[in-house]
């Protein structure tokens, strides 16, 4: 099996003052494999939202390492970071994950943009996508004009279209009511199935999680529970 | 990429705000434009007065004469001058003159003046003597003829017709003579050292009288085709006639005074300029701020997927550029509509004497291309080097930090 994400003792303290410090992750060891489907769940302040931004290379930790794909990103620098996010990780948020002032289409050919691909192999791919995440039609919508459900199919289209590693979401059907967030969450199984795709995503939601065929419990910034189904 | 199409759309995001400091960038533009047309009014106004009163754009006399007005300085052959003169392309008209001090009487006065003598034909192109004549007519030829300025005829109590006695000083010899003239008009200048001093009599009478000679002359006054070869030194005019005994002056260098303060003039431009450009380069920051104030967390989301700091830094800007551009479009078109009034119907300043100057009661603007060349280049720098800061700011936005934030 391949690791695709291994976080090794991982920490990220906020503050100086020992009495008052958070300890928001604490000696978090975690192992993603390749084609996982996991959940990060925990109550409010738990950390999940630290530890994805760790292993997505938003934040820098306190002490403590994250690989991605055999690499130590801790000793990259800000430029090498930046393209290893363009390049091998895609990011869904909570809500406006979009620039407003671009149509669906041209959202999801951002990162593409950014990567250099071809005119036409971009075109190729969001037509792919928007069939993937099943909303062909609505390509030259702007983020306005789509529901909240739909900007986040958006979202994963461009996440996905970037060809990543591994997808990092952050509570992506928080904002959406739960119908709407078990649709956008079938998406993501099916991607995930079909096309192998590693996802890691956080939730608060009971019917979300039982989807995901791995769990990472978490409290007080530490991994209470792992558990595989 | 399609920066530029991104920054475009991201303008029409907030269409007041991007209206509100295109406005106020263009509004300054305009006023700068405006403003500048108006010092160029004034001092072509303030030359004009000058050059074309009396004074012509150049002059020519024998050296030291300026110093006090010696009578004995006097240039022998002007006739020759003039003929060289002539034969310049770079000249439009010249005229020779006597000047001499003079006591001025009539039957109920008496007062001390500066008597000119002129060639009417030639003066005719050369200054306004001919139009400032407000009675009677100008200089013919005929003997005896002289024009005095109004307010030395009122007091001298004199009208059209009547005699007047003029007293001169030979040259050379310190003679006295005297010469009795009947007033064939009235002149108003406006100038008050024009109208109280001086009188003008035909040049041939004037020669006989302080006996210079047929060609004597103690100034040539020259106009030039194109005005603005005063200001250029290596003319044929100021080359050829600065010698051992000539001297060849621009007005610039015959009028210190004025000069000088056209020169302060293009500094309360500069001044002006400033100022509006702060205001300006203010608004812009203060706008690019709260553009990007609004889209932090969407910044925090193009870092994350891998946007790099330099590319957010390069939006900024080039959405600065944007806005620099139709402002300067807007601010353009608007001076323009603008001038087309006081341009030609003038801004009104009622009627002034300035600094011995009669000037109009009004100012024509006056247009030059780099009123829209040069000033929106400037508008364009100062637009850019406002959104610097600005950009170096969103450059440096931190993703987790922006994505914390509540919306
Ligand atoms: N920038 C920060 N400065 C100080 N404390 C922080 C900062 N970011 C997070 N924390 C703290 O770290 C702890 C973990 O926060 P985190 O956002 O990871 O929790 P979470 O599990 O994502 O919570 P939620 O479910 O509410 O999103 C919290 O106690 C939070 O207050
Ligand atoms: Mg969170």
């Amino acid at each position: 099996m391949t690791i695709v994400i291994k976080t090794k003792n991982l920490c990220r303290y906020f503050g100086d003052n020992e009495e008052t410090m958070v300890k928001a992750a604490d000696q978090v060891n975690i192992e993603i494999e390749k084609g996982e489907f996991t959940a990060i769940i925990g109550p409010s302040g738990s950390g999940k939202t630290t530890v994805l931004h760790l292993m997505g290379g938003l934040d820098n930790p306190t002490s403590g390492e994250v690989e991605l794909s055999g690499k130590n990103i801790a000793k990259m620098s800000g430029g090498e970071l930046c393209d290893l996010r363009r390049d091998h990780i895609g990011f869904i948020f909570q809500s406006y994950n979009l620039i407003p002032v671009l149509s669906a289409e041209e959202n999801i050919e951002y990162i593409m943009l950014l990567q250099g691909v071809k005119a036409s192999e971009r075109k190729k791919r969001v037509k792919e996508m928007l069939e993937l995440v099943g909303l062909s039609g609505l390509e030259d919508r702007r983020p306005g004009k789509l529901s909240g459900g739909q900007q986040q199919r958006v979202a994963i289209a461009r996440a996905m279209a970037s060809r990543p590693d591994i997808i990092l979401a952050d509570e992506p059907t928080a904002n959406l009511d739960s119908k709407t967030g078990i649709a956008l969450l079938d998406v993501m199984k099916e991607l995930n199935e079909k096309h192998d795709m590693t996802f890691v995503f956080s939730t608060h939601d009971e019917k979300i999680m039982s989807r995901a065929s791995r769990l990472i419990h978490m409290r007080d910034g530490k991994v209470e529970l792992d558990e595989r189904k | 990429m399609q920066l530029v199409q991104l920054a475009f759309r991201n303008l029409f995001r907030n269409t007041r705000r991007t209206i509100l400091t295109v406005l106020l960038i263009s509004f300054s533009l305009t006023a700068l434009i405006i403003t500048d047309a108006m010092m160029r009014g004034m001092t072509d106004l303030i030359v004009k007065s000058i050059t074309e009163t009396l004074l012509g754009e150049a002059q020519i006399h024998k050296l030291g004469f300026r110093d006090n007005f010696d009578i004995d300085l006097f240039i022998d052959d002007a006739a020759d001058l003039e003929d060289s003169l002539s034969n310049d392309p770079t000249v439009l008209a010249h005229a020779s003159r006597t000047i001499s001090g003079a006591i001025i009487s009539s039957s109920y006065n008496v007062t001390g003046g500066m008597v000119y003598g002129i060639d009417a034909d030639a003066e005719a192109d050369l200054s306004r003597i001919k139009i400032a004549v407000e009675s009677g007519t100008y200089l013919s030829g005929k003997p005896n003829e002289i024009l005095i300025g109004k307010t030395m005829g009122e007091l001298l109590e004199i009208k059209l017709g009547d005699r007047i006695v003029v007293t001169l000083t030979e040259a050379n010899t310190g003679e006295m003579t005297q010469a009795l003239f009947r007033v064939s008009g009235l002149l108003h200048f406006g100038i008050t050292e024009i109208d109280k001093n001086m009188v003008f009599i035909n040049i041939d009478e004037a020669r006989k009288l302080i006996r210079l000679g047929e060609h004597g002359a103690h100034e040539i006054a020259i106009r030039f085709r194109n005005p603005e070869d005063a200001k250029n030194p290596d003319l044929a005019v100021f080359k050829d006639h600065n010698t051992e005994s000539l001297e060849s002056l621009s007005w610039l260098q015959l009028n210190k005074e004025v000069s000088s303060i056209i020169e302060m003039s293009s500094y309360g431009t500069l001044i002006i300029g400033l100022i509006l450009f702060l205001l300006a380069s203010l608004g812009v920051i203060n706008s690019m701020f709260m553009s990007i104030y609004e889209r932090i967390y969407e910044f925090g989301v193009l870092k994350a997927i891998g946007t790099r700091p330099l590319d957010l830094g390069v939006l900024i800007m080039v959405e600065s550029l944007l806005i620099a551009l139709i402002s300067c479009a807007v601010g353009i078109i608007l001076a323009l509509l603008i001038s087309e009034y006081t341009s030609t119907v003038g801004i009104p300043l009622g009627e002034m004497e300035f600094s011995g100057l009669a000037i109009s009661d009004r100012i024509l603007t006056q247009f030059h291309i780099s009123q829209i060349t040069e000033l929106p280049i400037y508008v364009i720098l100062l637009t850019m080097v406002s959104g610097l800061y600005p950009a170096w700011f969103a450059s440096k936005i931190i993703p987790t930090e922006a994505l914390q934030r509540s919306l």
